[in-house]
């Protein structure tokens, strides 16, 4: 049998199994926690910090992600503080991106877009000098345009257990952090890869897309966003 | 091997590797990380990004002599700006840039722990400290 953990979880007495994440215990207990990095089945990341959540007891906010429940924990996925600390960072991701969602491709799925729609981040705050990289539209399966990328490591993370061997690493430091292709060349004609598919689904910006026909249907869903 | 692709030693081999190429030639040419990806059987992306990680890797050929002013508080405080500048009109480069001759890359690096002796800048391994404008003509000279 395995071990109980129980918790209070926004003022309810919930119960989980040892080893899980608080976001695990969450989205079983259907509350809703913004992730940008977490990829279900792999291993959290903790890149993007959007998952932060209040335990009582502790002297920052932790990552809801990679933090496993402990016997009597007090959990507050909401509060005002986690609820500010969200909306400032996606503030700050969104500060240093283009400001294109009206003619993004991927406007109606991007999971960036309604994150920030959700939170109510409204118009920005915060500017910070915004990256241009030219778009990357040689290949016909892929479309990478970095200047949307927002360094979530996913299209990494899925890359590396296609098991080919990975195309995507993040490369350079800080600011400049980008996530690259070979020794930082365009995704070019000659790139193959027999799911391209895999990260392009998983990358919840426009940074990564798939090539459409004029004429061809869309798959993905739309997004709905609240208005 | 892990099964991330990567043992830890091959991760760690990588880093020595990178460092002796950098010596050897004064950057790390792209053959280099292609002939360390294929030994190490890691995907030249990843080489890559470790390579442009570090501040004392170059990707690019450098100049002869590498010269390295510290940017952080400390150093700020005490004038490091006048100091840049200075270099940058002795030079006729700004950070990041080498000169035309080869002789000389400038770049900004982060703390080099000589906080109490500022503002210090590296050249090549030579550390230089308690700049002021007026030496920085002098000290270049030491280096052709
Ligand atoms: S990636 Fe998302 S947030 Fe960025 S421009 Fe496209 S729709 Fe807007
Ligand atoms: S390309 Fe997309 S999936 Fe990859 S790191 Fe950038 S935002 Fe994340
Ligand atoms: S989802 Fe937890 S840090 Fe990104």
């Amino acid at each position: 049998m395995e071990n109980k953990v129980n918790l209070t979880l926004n003022g309810r007495a919930v119960s989980a199994r040892q080893g899980m994440t608080i976001l695990e215990v969450a989205r079983e207990n259907g509350i809703d926690i913004p992730t940008l990095c977490y990829l279900e089945d792999f291993s959290p990341m903790g890149a993007c910090r959007l998952c932060v959540v209040e335990v009582e007891g502790s002297r920052t906010l932790v990552g809801s992600c990679h933090t496993p429940v402990t016997e009597g924990m007090v959990v507050h996925t909401h509060s005002p503080k986690v609820l500010a600390a969200r909306k400032i960072l996606v503030e700050l991701l969104l500060a240093s991106h283009p400001d294109s969602c009206l003619v993004c491709d991927k406007a109606n799925i991007c999971e960036l877009r309604r994150i920030a729609a959700d939170l109510e981040v409204g118009l920005p705050r915060f500017h910070a000098r915004k990256h241009y990289y030219p778009v990357e539209d040689e290949n016909p399966h892929i479309i990478r345009d970095m200047s949307k990328c927002i360094l979530c490591r996913r299209c990494v993370i899925a890359c590396k257990s296609a098991g080919n061997g990975s195309m995507f690493s993040v490369a350079y430091r800080g600011f400049e952090s980008k996530v690259v292709f070979g020794c930082d060349q365009l995704v070019d004609e000659a790139a193959v890869c027999p799911d391209f598919d895999g990260c392009i689904a998983l990358c919840p910006s426009g940074a990564l897309r798939k090539p459409v026909k004029i004429g061809e249907e869309r798959a993905e869903k739309a997004l709905i966003i609240k208005g | 091997m892990s099964e991330k692709g990567i043992s830890t030693l091959g991760r760690e081999g990588l880093i020595l590797r990178l460092k002796e190429a950098q010596s050897k030639f004064g950057y790390v040419p792209q053959e280099v990380m292609a002939e360390l990806a294929q030994s190490l059987e890691i995907p030249i992306n990843e080489v890559y990004g470790v390579a442009s990680f570090y501040s004392f890797l170059s990707t690019r050929p450098l100049g002869r002599n590498v010269i390295r002013i510290c940017r952080s508080l400390p150093c700020y405080l005490k004038g490091a700006q006048t100091v840049i500048e200075a270099v940058e009109k002795e030079l006729g480069i700004k950070p990041g840039e080498t000169t035309p001759d080869g002789r000389f890359s400038f770049q900004l690096a982060n703390c080099i722990g000589l906080c109490d002796q500022a503002p210090a800048m590296l050249i090549n391994q030579d550390a230089h400290v308690e700049l002021t404008p007026e030496k920085i003509t002098q000290i270049l000279r030491m280096y052709k």
